[in-house]
């Protein structure tokens, strides 16, 4: 397959941080491609140097064959662009953000206008063209930011955490229309959303403090857990059993995610070594759990992905 | 490199086709204040200046300054929106044009408003004064507010570039436009500067376009320094707030 991304040794500094350290990747044409990670972990960084928007400190990138730097202008006219904001122009109409972009890219009436239409009425917006943005609810507000980025039918497509706050009907709308594309167009893909990189992506690499972690398809990742047990536990007063579980030898991770504690047993350790911690009035539920990609990541880096 | 500065032009140019009401009510406001405080509620008390009835004497400078400010404001507040609160400077920059094409049309959206603006108060301060001028010496005139425009637009747009806050970008309209204006002689002659300060007044952008544009409009001559001062700073500012944004934009 032919390399669509390329990255090459990119580190960014802004003084003395490092946002993004000596990051290499190949993207093929066509893959769903995803990078993970917490928030400050490097991601949009990266993907505002694909996207031209910033400047390396070293190394170099490639985009569609054209590097990102010398040729940001043919780079520019092969990608569209889904930020993490939805930097939609408010004083323009949904039509009239979408008909700015195309003549952006040089597009003529002809064709923009039929395209335009399509993207309104598959993105459900085509009965509120004529309203200003932000009249419109965060969803349907980002509905019209990936519209924008599909009028000149991008070659490569670049979503910085696309469904960041989306209800789930909103989110799945636009999972599904990521999905439709999978094969025919690149996506590079950030989120720290687990359910959306397993869902969408053909491969994943884990980010944290500017470099890559892990990397491989969501199965190959979530092997690397094979040698853990994964339970869920539902205690009262989660917060000290929390730190109990944290301190003893055989628990490899533990985290506390909406009430419930995950943890997970190294090799060797059982269930009952767990559960001699909890006394019995304050044991509530106990389960078993396949190991996901959040898993992976704390197992990794022993922190939560929303940290 | 044009396309994009003329694809955010008329971009520009819709919103303010758009709200076109609300801001010529807005911009007219102020000259007008001005103009029945001091070109009539003053000009009992004050003499004609130099054979022009006073009245007259400020219409030039209102027009001017309604201009020029048109275009800073238009500059700066709508870099400083776009950038800072709306963020679609950098949604222009994943498109296929250059960050020269972005300051341009930016720049050239400040002139055409801040034109529209100077133009719109000429007219009615023409029906309100009955302010006679020779049409031939209009063009002498609109060469001076042509380059005030293009100067105080680029300067706008590099304060719109550089400030973040929006209450110092209030604060440098406050504290360094408006002296501007005021120093150059809009509501008196130049000629009532010692000699000794007269030297340093001649020498601001802003003398150069409200004594200059005035002495266009009402003689038609075109003071040859006053031009060159117009010229060079219109050429030094365009060029700062390209090459800044550009900076700016490429960290």
């Amino acid at each position: 397959m032919e390399k669509e991304i390329e990255i090459n040794q990119v580190t960014k500094r802004y003084g003395t941080l490092v946002a993004v350290k000596e990051v290499s990747l190949t993207i093929p044409q066509g893959m769903v491609f995803g990078l993970l990670g917490p928030n400050g972990a490097g991601k949009t960084t990266l993907v505002n140097i694909l996207t031209t928007l910033m400047k390396s400190t070293s190394g170099s990138a490639s985009v569609g064959g054209y590097d990102v730097v010398k040729d940001g202008a043919r780079v520019r006219s092969l990608i569209g662009v889904v930020p993490q904001e939805n930097n939609l122009d408010r004083y323009l109409t949904a039509r009239e953000n979408l008909i700015f972009h195309a003549k952006m890219h040089a597009m003529r009436p002809s064709s923009y206008n039929r395209r335009v239409d399509e993207l309104l009425s598959l993105m459900g917006l085509a009965e509120r063209q004529k309203d200003f943005p932000n009249k419109f609810s965060t969803g349907m507000q980002r509905r019209l930011v990936v519209a924008r980025a599909l009028v000149h039918d991008p070659q490569i497509l670049f979503l910085d955490e696309p469904t960041t706050g989306l209800d789930p009907q909103a989110k799945r709308l636009l999972w599904d229309y990521f999905l439709s594309l999978k094969g025919k167009r690149t996506l590079f893909l950030t989120t720290h959303n687990m359910e959306e990189a397993e869902f969408l992506c053909d491969r994943i690499t884990i980010i944290d403090h500017g470099s890559p972690i892990a990397s491989g398809t969501p199965p190959q990742l979530k092997e690397m857990a094979e040698d853990s047990w994964f339970y869920e536990v539902e205690v009262a007063k989660p917060e000290e059993y929390l730190q109990v579980f944290l301190a003893l030898p055989f628990v490899a991770t533990s985290s506390l995610q909406d009430g419930q504690i995950r943890v997970a047993l190294r090799k060797g350790a059982t269930l009952g070594n767990l559960v001699e911690q909890i006394k019995p009035q304050d044991l509530k539920k106990l389960s078993s759990r396949q190991p996901s990609l959040e898993d992976i990541f704390l197992k990794l880096t022993g922190r939560g992905l929303r940290q | 490199m044009m396309r994009g500065a003329v694809c955010i032009w008329q971009r520009d140019m819709l919103v303010l086709k758009r709200n076109i009401s609300s801001e010529l009510a807005t911009v007219m406001a102020f000259p007008l204040t001005f103009f029945l405080t001091f070109g009539l509620g003053l000009k009992g008390y004050i003499q004609d200046i130099e054979g022009v009835p006073y009245a007259i004497f400020v219409v030039p400078g209102l027009i001017s300054m309604t201009a020029i400010l048109g275009a800073f404001d238009d500059g700066a507040w709508g870099m400083w929106f776009h950038r800072i609160v709306q963020k679609t400077i950098e949604e222009y920059r994943v498109n296929p044009i250059t960050v020269t094409d972005i300051i341009v049309g930016k720049i050239i959206s400040g002139f055409t408003s801040g034109f529209c603006k100077g133009l719109a108060v000429g007219i009615s301060l023409f029906f309100l004064t009955g302010f006679k001028f020779s049409f031939l010496f209009l063009g002498s005139y609109l060469i001076f507010i042509f380059l005030g425009c293009i100067t105080f637009s680029c300067l706008g747009s590099l304060c719109g570039t550089l400030i973040d806050k929006p209450e110092n970008l209030g604060r440098i309209e406050a504290v360094v436009v408006m002296p501007l204006i005021f120093l150059a002689g809009l509501f008196f002659p130049l000629s009532a500067y010692p000699d000794s300060a007269l030297y340093y007044i001649k020498a601001i952008p802003t003398t150069a376009l409200f004594d200059g544009a005035r002495i266009a409009l009402l003689s038609g001559k075109i003071d040859p320094l006053y031009l060159i001062e117009m010229i060079l700073s219109a050429i030094i500012s365009f060029i700062l707030a390209v090459r800044i944004f550009e900076k700016k934009m490429h960290g």
